[in-house]
């Protein structure tokens, strides 16, 4: 019984986890052409193994696993299973669990982004007229700031003249498409206008957010009218 | 089979209280107690004793069982949130695709229109259709006209605020509860501007922002809910 164990575990079982690891992380890497290669010759060493194993039992009727010369063997034998294994771990953790995540993560980010952006960029007060341009800026990339300020100042130039304050809130936003380095957010903001003597108007403009991101942060890279016809 | 058979080692004469003696006459040693002899006869019964090859191969062997666990773990947790993206795709391009229909509805196809519509819906959408759809009917038939629509956003709905309604105004709002057959509603903002020709008039250009709460029932994707946002 001792023997059966012995050659379940260190002749069968072993070589098969070892097969099994290098086909794992084929499959976790998408079988890029070297790993074909790579995994190929590796499995073809384990199957060789396998045979001579088989062939020595047949010869001297023992095999690594029951070998009790061979302890040294034995344990070189788990050892490089286990490796295998624990590769094809770490290999699933950075290519899939660690990309998911930043995935989560990167949608909640990018949409607080345009939505704390579209607000800044909709919310105008007379009295503090630069108050949400330092808003934004500070949420977009640097060599777009300067483009946008002058774009900001002739929009605001009418409503600062007229004393009147806008304030935006967001109503809606969602995510349209979403890279590694690079998203589109949809924003629907409701702004409510004060004109001084006249009642409030309220607008829900669409706008869509092009966000990139740059060392870690995500930046607001352009932002647009989604109805521009 | 391999019990039967002695160890090749057990066919050699060895000396008496040799390592290799000790191996073949032990039937009940085990694989984790070999390479001891040395020890053993220094500190008595080796029964009590793993040789560090037995301990390095198990401790190896626990290793490669979580390290195949942690794997499972890792794929079906990487299976589901790829599951949950194809989803979501279908979830967008279900609603544009309900959202086209509405937005090309013309006053030569608005019943078939109407019927694509009511088809792809479900619980109280479904039940009160003709109620929710009115106001757009309302539009296609007064305008009398030839209506061109594109969606130009769909985006599964992250962040809602209801900040109420614009005071005196009533809300456009369909009401809906998740339908008895659905497992999971999501919401889906549509942005969508038609253009709509009148005989002898000006085009008119309609902006719309829609919000549609999609429902999977028996793996299908209906509208139940419609809303417009503003």
């Amino acid at each position: 019984m001792r023997n059966r164990w012995r050659v379940l575990a260190f002749d069968l079982l072993a070589p098969a986890a070892v097969i099994l690891a290098l086909v794992a992380i084929g499959v976790v890497l998408a079988w890029p052409l070297w790993w074909v290669s790579v995994c190929s010759v590796l499995v073809l060493l384990v199957v060789e193994g396998v045979a001579v194993n088989a062939w020595l039992f047949r010869r001297d009727a023992v095999t690594v696993g029951t070998d009790d010369d061979a302890p040294a063997l034995r344990l070189a034998i788990v050892a490089l299973g286990a490796v295998a294994l624990c590769a094809a771990v770490v290999t699933a953790y950075l290519q899939w669990t660690l990309p998911d995540r930043t995935f989560k993560r990167d949608t909640r980010d990018v949409v607080r982004v345009a939505s704390d952006l579209a607000e800044a960029l909709a919310t105008f007060t007379p009295n503090a007229p630069t108050a949400s341009l330092e808003r934004a800026t500070a949420l977009m990339v640097p060599d777009r700031i300067g483009a946008f300020k002058d774009q900001y100042a002739k929009s605001v130039a009418d409503l600062s003249a007229g004393k009147i304050s806008t304030q935006a809130s967001t109503l809606s936003a969602g995510v349209e498409a979403l890279g590694s380095s690079a998203a589109s957010v949809a924003v629907i903001l409701r702004v409510v206008q004060d004109e001084p003597g006249k009642p409030s108007t309220h607008a829900a403009p669409a706008l869509r957010v092009t966000v990139s991101k740059s060392t870690g942060t995500w930046l607001v890279v352009d932002v647009s009218p989604l109805n521009s016809r | 089979m391999w019990d039967d058979q002695p160890m090749p080692d057990q066919d050699k004469v060895a000396p008496p209280g040799s390592e290799k003696d000790r191996d073949a006459t032990s039937a009940a040693a085990t694989d984790s107690r070999e390479g001891t002899g040395a020890e053993s006869a220094e500190h008595g019964p080796r029964l009590a004793v793993f040789s560090r090859y037995g301990v390095a191969s198990t401790v190896l062997a626990v290793i490669s069982v979580v390290a195949l666990v942690l794997g499972g773990l890792i794929w079906k947790s990487h299976r589901d949130d790829a599951a949950e993206r194809a989803y979501l795709t279908r979830v967008m391009q279900a609603a544009a695709d309900w959202t086209g229909v509405l937005i090309n509805m013309n006053s030569t196809n608005i019943d078939a229109s109407l019927q694509r519509l009511h088809d792809a819906t479900v619980g109280d959408l479904n039940t009160e259709f003709d109620a929710a759809i009115a106001p757009y009917r309302q539009v296609v038939q007064k305008l009398q006209a030839q209506s061109r629509g594109q969606v130009e956003s769909a985006a599964i709905e992250t962040v809602r605020h209801d900040l109420g309604a614009r005071p005196g105004a009533p809300r456009d709002v369909v009401t809906t509860k998740l339908p008895a057959m659905a497992t999971r509603t999501d919401s889906v903002m549509v942005v969508a501007t038609s253009i709509a020709e009148n005989v002898g008039g000006k085009p008119q250009t309609v902006h719309w922002s829609l919000r549609l709460e999609m429902s999977d029932v028996n793996e299908k994707i209906l509208v139940s809910g419609l809303e417009s946002i503003r």
